[in-house]
């Protein structure tokens, strides 16, 4: 347990330097190139883990931005890890691809809603500790719905951007159906944005003095999930792919290009994230005829801007990993969640940044000796050759995490992560 | 009461209906249209009067301007009729200064300086000390007047007056400064000859140099 | 030059900021409260003009942080007691928007550059937009609004002024529901909760740099400059006054509702004062004053007041004329902001004893005196006004120039530090 407690004084101690040996090893990393160690990032949506430590209810998270996110500060202050990323709300990316000109909903939350503006506009995709949902709950949760019909397609691909604005929107947002609610509405929605801002600012100072680099996040999309959280709902979009694939192709085809606007209003963003959904859902005739095309064209063009994409693939990517070759050498970061890494690298080794591998549910049931074993085992496996980064297969940390196996995790990560 | 005091007694009372009827009956009874606007002088005169004794306020001044400009326009189709043209009193060049665009005291004045008889030229808005330097060349007015509402006015106003000195044109204009910011600290810095926190005010000033010049 | 007061405030605000906050926060109530201060504080203004003596004007009105910078300074290089520092024009109409959300409502009080930017509002002209870089904002104002519409305004103001006037004198507001209108509302929220939140970080970065308290202020409006700079421009109501008595009377008693709205808004977040700058006062004779003006305001400042919040009234112009009305407030109802009274002094004996009176030094004076010259005058005035109960000095106007000379703006705080013993 030493190294971890000489990391946890030297981002204290020495900020600036241990900040400049994270970017460092991360940029290494993502150019497929060996660094120093083998990175580690444990952060996802608010890890469960996190808010209990901090002793804050996922209400908190959500609804008090300043003291709910310093969960956050104190996790990584306390168990410290190469890069932070997380989300404060839930996915709302709908009213970013309506308004593509109002660029503060994508700078203050990357197209999240969060607690206050979820009892603002109140919609009907999420749900919310506090709410809907008990307090204690740490993570709220993304229903999704269905706003659109299948006959509807046609006026989606003739003008997403009002479609959406003027049909869709009505429908989810209780507070945007008449133009007196949703004035008040969306001042109070701009309001909360800039409060949100503010304590990201804070936040990122904090983080900052602990030596984790911080940078501009934007979100991305790819067009299919689109249509399945936000219009058609998951099991609908499933039955379009079969029935009306010739529309669902016509609508992402108008939706990449929305989909970028949206990703793009953050102009000095320098991640990215692309969280997928469906890809697992599909076989591989209709991911590659339907999902693929769609999503590699986002992908394409983000890099174009030279924006860093962390992609995570939802389940098992298995069956769909050859696909990833046909984009460009280093092209960003493939998050994998149940992927076994292993199959993964061996695929994609020399092509594209690995990040993934370990068993969330290993940090619940597990023992440090194991945990420390199962580390040792998957850098052996995996990191030779660098492009590797470690992190839980779900981005999430569970409640149940014990903190010794914790611990165990990332002193294994330093022990055994030397290259 | 003659015809004619009754007449400049319903402009001072601002009695808006009664002034613009008075006129009409005047013209219909056949009266020189010229003896309508002398009126007009005389109230705009008495006007400022009342507001330096403080019985008039910017709000009765607008009312005011408001009526003679009725009873200007009823009385031009007349005059133009007649062949007539209306002595002018005096010529003003106008303007708000440089770096201002603020015109309501400055259309106020205006207004009153018109009806009192005065030739003026509005230079507009935001107007530089050197178009205020081509206007007094190019119509030899009596008097300028400079308007501004803020502060940033004071320093324009000051250039503007220098402006006009290096042009060798200061003795042959008198200066009124007006609006809401000026005071005697303000006139005395600009180097003007008078300055007045309301239009009807400024008339009369002028009215009274005008007269001065005559004797 | 040898070591004046002023000088020995400037460092004293730098180097024990906590004492000469305590110090500051005590004279400022004690005149608030009637009675004779330590010492009488010196106050002033600026809706940024004066800031363009350090950044240019189509910089400072678009950068919140410049704005920090700039307010910094001010304190830094001349320690008045008691300021107000908003660089935004005027937006009382858009916090009427939404006097029914207490939450919004204050967010949206001013307009800033940004804002002008977002909604396009044809009130205010911006340097490096419609006007060149070099000059200040400027409010314009405006007739957007018919007489013959003072009956709907009457029904419903807030709904008047969301659908009818909003859209007239907004372009990017011209069409309430749009993709347009939408995207500019939420925007220019966003905007104003960023102005707003930039404004207390500056507070409090005053206060603990310089030890300059913060003024918790709230906002309100007379209900019929309301109408004269929002709705029909000042020259229309004067002339509505006479034609349209009894509509421009209803309308203004009709205002007041939701200005009061707006003016408690901050209450819960400790507001105790509301800044009311006034604008037609001067212009009306006591008689329309009396009948128009002064009921609709009166009832606004009772309001408040009766929820504990004292009004702070700037009166444009010369307001000597109206000055007995203010007895008929009750004693302590807050403080009188004079622009330029014919007689400082005369308006300052009438209301001893029961307003706390401010202002008294000419604009043009700083701008264009010796540090001499101010010196003598405030040692006049404050021995004239002796022994300075319920007295702030202020410049006559809520905007000094940036050319004014430091010494001079130097030699009034000077004098305010100096003439405290011998006056009293």
């Amino acid at each position: 347990m030493k190294l971890i407690e000489e990391l946890m004084e030297r981002q204290r101690k020495e900020p600036e330097i241990v900040l400049k040996e994270r970017l460092d090893r991360l940029s290494k990393t993502i150019e497929l190139k060996e660094p120093d160690r083998v990175p580690l990032i444990l952060t996802g949506c608010p890890p469960a883990f996190a808010l209990k430590h901090a002793g804050v209810s996922g209400y908190d998270f959500y609804y008090d931005y300043e003291r709910g996110w310093k969960a956050i500060v104190k996790f990584v202050e306390d168990y410290p890890m190469d890069s932070i990323f997380f989300e404060v709300g839930l996915e709302g990316h709908v009213l970013a691809l309506a308004f593509p000109e109002v660029p503060e909903f994508m700078i203050a939350t990357a197209g999240h809603i969060t607690g206050p503006m979820h009892d603002i506009l109140r919609d009907k995709y999420t749900k919310f500790p506090g709410r809907e949902l008990p307090l204690t709950i740490p993570t709220g949760q993304f229903l999704g719905g269905r706003f659109m019909e299948a006959e509807e397609y046609g006026k989606l691909i003739e003008n997403p951007a009002e479609f959406i604005r003027e049909t869709i929107l009505p429908r989810a947002f209780e507070s945007l159906k008449d133009v007196h609610q949703s004035r008040i509405a969306l001042i109070k929605t701009g309001i909360e944005l800039s409060k949100a801002i503010n304590s990201m600012t804070s936040i990122a100072s904090d983080l900052t003095k602990l030596g984790y680099p911080v940078a501009p996040l934007t979100d991305a999309y790819c067009p299919v999930d689109f249509i399945a959280d936000f219009l058609r709902h998951v099991t609908n979009m499933l039955i379009d792919i079969y029935r009306i694939p010739d529309k669902v192709k016509a609508a992402c085809e108008v939706l990449v290009e929305l989909i970028l606007n949206m990703a793009f209003q953050v102009k000095n963003a320098v991640h990215v994230f692309i969280p997928l959904h469906l890809n697992e859902m599909l076989p591989p005739k209709t991911y590659n005829e339907l999902y693929w095309p769609y999503l590699k064209k986002v992908i394409l063009s983000l890099k174009e801007k030279g924006l860093t994409i962390w992609v995570f693939f939802e389940g098992n990517h298995e069956p769909h990993l050859e696909t990833l070759l046909e984009l460009p050498k280093s092209w960003g970061i493939a998050w994998f969640e149940k992927t076994d890494v292993r199959k993964a690298k061996r695929v994609l080794e020399g092509h594209t940044c690995i990040m993934g591998g370990f068993p969330t549910n290993l940090l619940v049931s597990g023992t440090p000796e194991k945990i420390e074993e199962y580390v040792k085992n998957l850098i052996k496996d995996v990191a030779p050759g660098g492009g590797f980064i470690i992190s839980t297969g779900v981005a999430d940390i569970p409640w149940g995490t014990s903190e010794a196996n914790l611990r165990a995790l990332i002193n294994a990560v330093l022990k055994y992560g030397q290259h | 009461m003659s015809v004619s005091e009754e007449f400049i007694k319903s402009i001072l009372e601002l009695d808006e209906r009664k002034a613009l009827e008075i006129a009409r009956r005047r013209l219909e009874a056949g009266e020189d249209p010229l003896k309508i606007l002398g009126d007009l002088t005389i109230a705009a005169d008495k006007i400022g009067e009342k507001y330096e004794k403080g019985e008039f306020f910017i709000a009765d001044l607008v009312m005011a301007g408001e009526i003679m400009k009725g009873i200007s326009e009823l009385v031009r189709p007349k005059l133009k009729e007649l062949g007539k043209v209306r002595e002018v009193v005096g010529k003003l060049v106008i303007g708000t200064v440089q770096g201002d665009i603020h015109d309501i005291g400055k259309n106020i004045a205006v207004t009153m300086a018109e009806a009192a008889g005065f030739e003026v030229i509005d230079l507009g808005v935001d107007v530089p000390p050197e178009k205020f330097v081509e206007a007094i060349k190019q119509y030899n007015p009596n008097i300028v007047g400079m308007s501004c509402l803020i502060t940033v006015g004071l320093e324009s106003m000051k250039k503007t007056v220098d402006a006009i000195k290096e042009a060798g044109l200061r003795d042959r204009v008198k200066i009124i400064i007006g609006g809401g910011r000026v005071d005697e600290y303000a006139k005395e810095y600009a180097g003007a000859d008078a300055w007045t926190n309301s239009a009807a005010e400024g008339v009369r000033i002028m009215l009274k140099w005008i007269r001065e010049k005559a004797r | 030059m040898s070591r004046e007061p002023v000088d020995e405030l400037i460092e004293r605000q730098r180097k024990e900021p906590e004492a000469v906050y305590k110090e500051r926060a005590e004279i400022f109530e004690d005149a608030v409260n009637l009675k004779t201060p330590a010492r009488t504080p010196v106050a002033l203004f600026t809706c940024g003009h004066f800031f363009s003596k350090w950044f240019k004007p189509s910089v400072i009105y678009f950068d919140y942080g410049k704005i920090k910078d700039a307010s910094l300074k001010l304190i830094e290089s001349f320690p008045v007691d008691f300021s107000v520092m908003a660089p935004a024009a005027e937006g009382f109409i858009f916090s009427v928007a939404f006097a029914d959300a207490p939450e919004i409502a204050p967010t949206i009080r001013f307009l800033t550059g940004p804002m002008h930017d977002i909604v396009k509002d044809k009130y205010t002209r911006w340097p490096g937009r419609e006007l060149p870089e070099h000059l200040p904002f400027q409010f314009i104002g405006g007739e957007y609004v018919e007489p013959e519409e003072y009956r709907q305004l009457i029904e419903g103001p807030i709904d008047f002024v969301n659908s009818v006037v909003l859209p007239r004198a907004c372009e990017n507001l011209s069409k309430p529901g749009s993709a347009l209108y939408v995207k500019s509302i939420a925007r220019f929220a966003f905007e104003g909760s960023k102005f707003t939140s930039s404004l207390v970080d500056i507070n409090a970065a005053l206060a603990k740099n310089y030890g300059l308290p913060p003024f918790p202020a709230t906002f309100a409006y007379a209900p019929l400059d309301f109408i004269g700079d929002f709705l029909r421009h000042p020259t229309g109501v004067m002339l509505d006054i006479r034609r349209h008595p009894d509509l421009v009377k209803q309308a203004a008693e009709a205002l007041v509702e939701p200005i009061v709205k707006v003016g408690l808004a901050l209450k819960p977040l400790g507001a105790k004062y509301a800044f009311i700058p006034l604008h037609l006062n001067e212009m009306l004779p006591p008689k329309l004053y009396n009948e128009f003006y002064w009921p609709a305001l009166k009832e606004v400042i009772l309001e408040l007041y009766k929820s504990d919040i004292k009004s702070f009234v700037f009166f444009e112009g010369d307001h000597m004329p109206h000055v007995d009305t203010i007895l008929e407030l009750p004693k302590g109802w807050g403080i009188a902001y004079f622009e330029r009274p014919k007689d400082f002094i005369k308006v300052y004996e009438k209301l001893r004893g029961h307003s706390c009176v401010m202002g008294g030094i000419p604009v043009s004076l700083l701008h264009s005196g010796t540090p001499k010259k101010i010196d003598e005058y405030v040692k006049k005035l404050l021995k004239a006004t002796a022994p300075n109960e319920g007295l702030i000095l202020a410049p006559g106007v809520a905007e000094i120039t940036p050319e004014t000379p430091d010494a001079n703006l130097k030699a009034l705080i000077n004098a305010a530090l100096k003439y405290i013993g011998e006056n009293r």
